[in-house]
């Protein structure tokens, strides 16, 4: 006791400040997002919405699984039929019509922009302008989309009648897939420059004498990109698929302004998870327990998605060393 | 083993951090309005500024915000009520530096803004008077949200000049009480271009139009008329839309009755069914409400006609004509008849809240707005609005002043004085906004073809179903 009391003039507890530098992140986390957490949790398992006759709030009151049992089962009974899975299916199916060509192009570029045998020229330029949807909002995009596929006189009808290859304008945003692709092209063509950008740094991250290497032992470029660029590009890689995951289950912003009602025209066809569920909370009898359970499906998604890919990207080669390793150890121990 | 368990948890902890965004609107409504707050505390900063005093005041009492100090808030969607107050501020001295006015902007979100200020009744921005659309007014009216006329120091006797239907929306159908006031009356009429009418149906007054579009058959007719001898450039509507409060406002009954009971009119059936011939047979411009393209339609020949009521013929088609005087754009060339049903289009009404702060002062510009004879008949001369006040429109008529030069000089008091009269209602419920939202998507489903009728109809119930919970169906 005596020794530490005569130690305590000579060290400073740094250790201490750490924490309270740190602090302000956990108590605003605490409040604005791990309540809120906690609380939809809480509410999913409730009744809770607004009866828009007198409108008055009815519950919260608990009611089990009941919020649940409307999400997974249809009125006539049939699972899985109901308006939450439509909109996660037109969620998935939007986000895989953008995601595929956006990573395939972007891994596409990044190889070509650091090949240092092709050296292509103004790369800077190309960089900047793959870049540049990146930028604007994507509200003002889906507003330009939308004037460009207007109906009956929109740019892009104008251009195809008066060209006359089609005899009458064609009606993109009353039509499903025109819809869905519209909105899967805006938001590639948004994001493949940055998902460009991010694998870019990563393909510079691997080093030159790997590359160097296999040119020296005769590889092709597609044996090169085979078996250095891409094995090597694993970590970066799941980072974009895993943040490509996370963004493309909560699209919102574009499929809700590019249709004419807000609400997934046509038919709900593009209505995304996150659309159902900001409907259901703050339309209608504003069911925020129904909304909140339509939330905890949407995560309880994200999360295996998350996690498959974290499995499908898993380093082979490492978990069999690990394991050589282990059984080598006792095989030791055994003999000893 | 470790690092792995701890990427999982971490990756875990993200997707979950990222996913609360939501979930932060669905629980944590305290925060919503707060965010809000600020928002709007914004929009009202220049009148701030002058008196910083005021902010700190209902911080440190909340309870006491009913002190006179504050500023009396007023929510609307656009600036319509804004331009109205100013007839009631130059008849009432000093008001006008307590009144603020905001603007929401949008009426798509006006709803879910009010709901969320409502929710907060010690915040400084808390509404005092909100303005309501006919399509939500009975969700409030029929709420303890909203305040009778007899606390505000109105009696009955002062709404006697009233169209009795502006009165029955605003009823509470829980104990009687009267809720809100309207300082307009919405009749529709179908409004119709003069040299159009005269050109392809040799068509010269406003009787002989009527005759023409007397009964929805009649309608079809007269549109294929316009479509052939336009050679395809007019079309008698803009969109398939435009017919919808027509057929809305012939409704029997609500779409929710009093027991929470959801039913669908017969003559819903019947506006889907015009719907998909007039989508079929190539009748309307093919346009949807409210877009650039429509707006764009009175000051062009692409287009005869408008299902419209008193504020549409200003703010719609006047605003849209491309002219101001006659001889510019379409300016002079319109005209008004009844059309196929009669039919009552919307309208503003004012309530004042539960929290209000100031009740004296609500119910003074209430009642200087929607029931004081003189200022209405003023505002009605220079506004042309059609003024929920029969002294005042009748005396208007009676000098002549609804000779309106944008009409080619019809008189458009008369046109809509008798349609005012027998506008009937019963077919209103709370619930109107959101379920016509939902028709509205089955309608251009099975208009366009892709569904049958019954499939739309059975996919319009189930929406219904999903967006109202507790309603229960035939």
């Amino acid at each position: 006791m005596a020794k530490s009391k005569s130690n305590k003039h000579k060290t400073v507890e740094y250790g201490r400040y750490g924490y309270y530098f740190i602090a302000p992140f956990f108590i605003v986390f605490a409040i604005f997002q791990l309540w809120p957490l906690i609380y939809t949790l809480g509410l999913a398992f409730c009744e809770n919405y607004t009866d828009t006759m007198w409108n008055v709030e009815v519950g919260p009151t608990f009611n089990g699984l009941q919020n649940f049992s409307t999400i997974f089962v249809g009125s006539d009974g049939s699972l899985f039929d109901t308006y939450t899975f439509r909109a996660l299916g037109a969620t998935l199916v939007m986000w895989l019509m953008n995601f595929l060509p956006q990573i395939l192009l972007a891994l596409l570029l990044a190889v070509w922009f650091t090949d240092t045998r092709v050296k292509i020229k103004a790369q800077g330029a190309y960089k900047i302008l793959v870049f540049m949807p990146n930028i604007i909002t994507a509200a003002t995009i889906s507003v330009l989309f939308y004037k460009l596929f207007d109906y009956p006189n929109g740019p892009i009808n104008q251009f195809f009648v008066n060209s006359g290859i089609w005899d009458v304008p064609y009606q993109f945003l009353a039509t499903k897939w025109a819809t869905r692709s519209i909105i899967s092209f805006i938001n590639f063509w948004m994001w493949y420059g940055n998902t460009m950008i991010v694998l870019t740094a990563g393909v510079l991250g691997i080093s030159p004498s790997l590359f160097e290497a296999a040119r020296v032992d005769g590889a092709s470029s597609w044996q090169i990109f085979k078996s250095v660029t891409l094995p090597l590009l694993r970590p970066i890689m799941l980072f974009s698929l895993v943040n490509s995951a996370i963004g493309g289950l909560q699209m919102y912003d574009i499929p809700k302004l590019l249709t004419t009602s807000g609400y997934g025209d046509p038919d709900y066809t593009t209505r995304t998870m996150t659309m159902y569920i900001r409907e259901l909370a703050f339309t209608g009898a504003r069911q925020m327990g129904k909304a909140s359970a339509v939330s905890l499906v949407l995560f309880v998604v994200t999360l295996f998605f998350s996690l498959a890919l974290f499995y499908i990207m898993r380093d082979k080669d490492e978990i069999r060393e690990k394991k050589a390793i282990k059984a080598a150890q006792k095989a030791r121990k055994g003999a000893n | 083993m470790k690092k792995k368990l701890l990427s999982v948890i971490l990756s875990t902890a993200m997707i979950a951090s990222v996913l609360s965004g939501c979930g932060g609107n669905d629980g944590g409504s305290a925060s919503t309005p707060a965010t809000d707050n600020v928002a709007s505390t914004d929009d009202a900063a220049p009148a701030d500024d002058a008196a910083p005093a005021d902010d700190a005041a209902p911080a440190d009492d909340a309870a006491d915000s009913a002190s006179s100090g504050d500023k009396f808030y007023i929510y609307s969607w656009n600036t319509e009520l804004q331009e109205r107050l100013a007839y009631v501020f130059a008849a009432n001295p000093g008001m006008e530096d307590r009144v603020e006015y905001v603007n929401v902007g949008d009426s798509g979100i006006y709803q879910e803004r009010i709901d969320q200020l409502l929710q907060a009744p010690d915040a400084e921005d808390y509404p005092d008077i909100i303005a309501f659309e006919a399509a939500y007014i009975m969700k409030y009216t029929n709420s303890d949200q909203t305040l009778p006329i007899t606390d505000l120091g109105l009696s009955e006797s002062d709404l006697g000049e009233m169209y009795p239907y502006t009165i029955t929306v605003a009823t509470d159908k829980r104990n009687g009480s009267i809720k809100g006031l309207s300082w307009q009356a919405c009749p529709g009429a179908f409004m119709y271009r003069t040299d159009l009418a005269e050109s392809l149906l040799g068509v010269t007054s406003p009787e002989e139009m009527q005759a023409k579009i007397s009964t929805w058959d009649d309608f079809v007719a007269t549109a294929h008329e316009i479509k052939d001898k336009s050679g395809d450039a007019t079309r008698i509507l803009s969109s398939n839309g435009d017919i919808a409060e027509v057929f809305r406002s012939n409704m029997e009954n609500p779409w929710v009755d009093d027991s929470g009971v959801f039913r669908m009119d017969p003559i819903m059936e019947q506006y889907m069914d015009m719907c998909k011939t007039l989508e079929e047979e190539d009748l309307t411009q093919k346009t949807t409400t409210w877009t650039d393209e429509w707006n764009a339609g009175p000051s062009t020949d692409a287009v005869f006609g408008y299902f419209g009521c008193t504020w549409f013929l200003h703010w719609t088609i006047k605003a849209n004509c491309g002219g101001s005087a006659v001889g510019e754009g379409t300016y002079g060339l319109w005209n008004m008849c009844q059309g196929p049903m009669p039919y009552y289009w919307g309208g503003t009404w004012l309530g004042a809240t539960a929290g209000c702060s100031d009740k004296e002062l609500a119910g003074q510009i209430m009642k200087s707005l929607c029931c004081d004879t003189e200022i209405m008949t003023t505002m009605s001369s220079e506004t042309l609005d059609y003024v929920n006040n029969k002294t005042a429109m009748q005396t208007l008529s009676d000098q002549g002043a609804g000779a309106y030069d944008f009409l080619g000089g019809q008189d458009f008091i008369a046109v809509f004085s008798p349609l005012a009269d027998n506008v009937d209602v019963s077919f209103m419920s709370a619930y109107d906004q959101k379920v016509n939202d939902l028709l509205g998507t089955q309608i251009t489903e099975y208009s366009l073809g892709n569904k049958d009728k019954e499939t739309a109809i059975a996919d319009f119930k189930s929406a219904v179903a999903e967006a109202f919970p507790s309603l229960t169906f035939e």
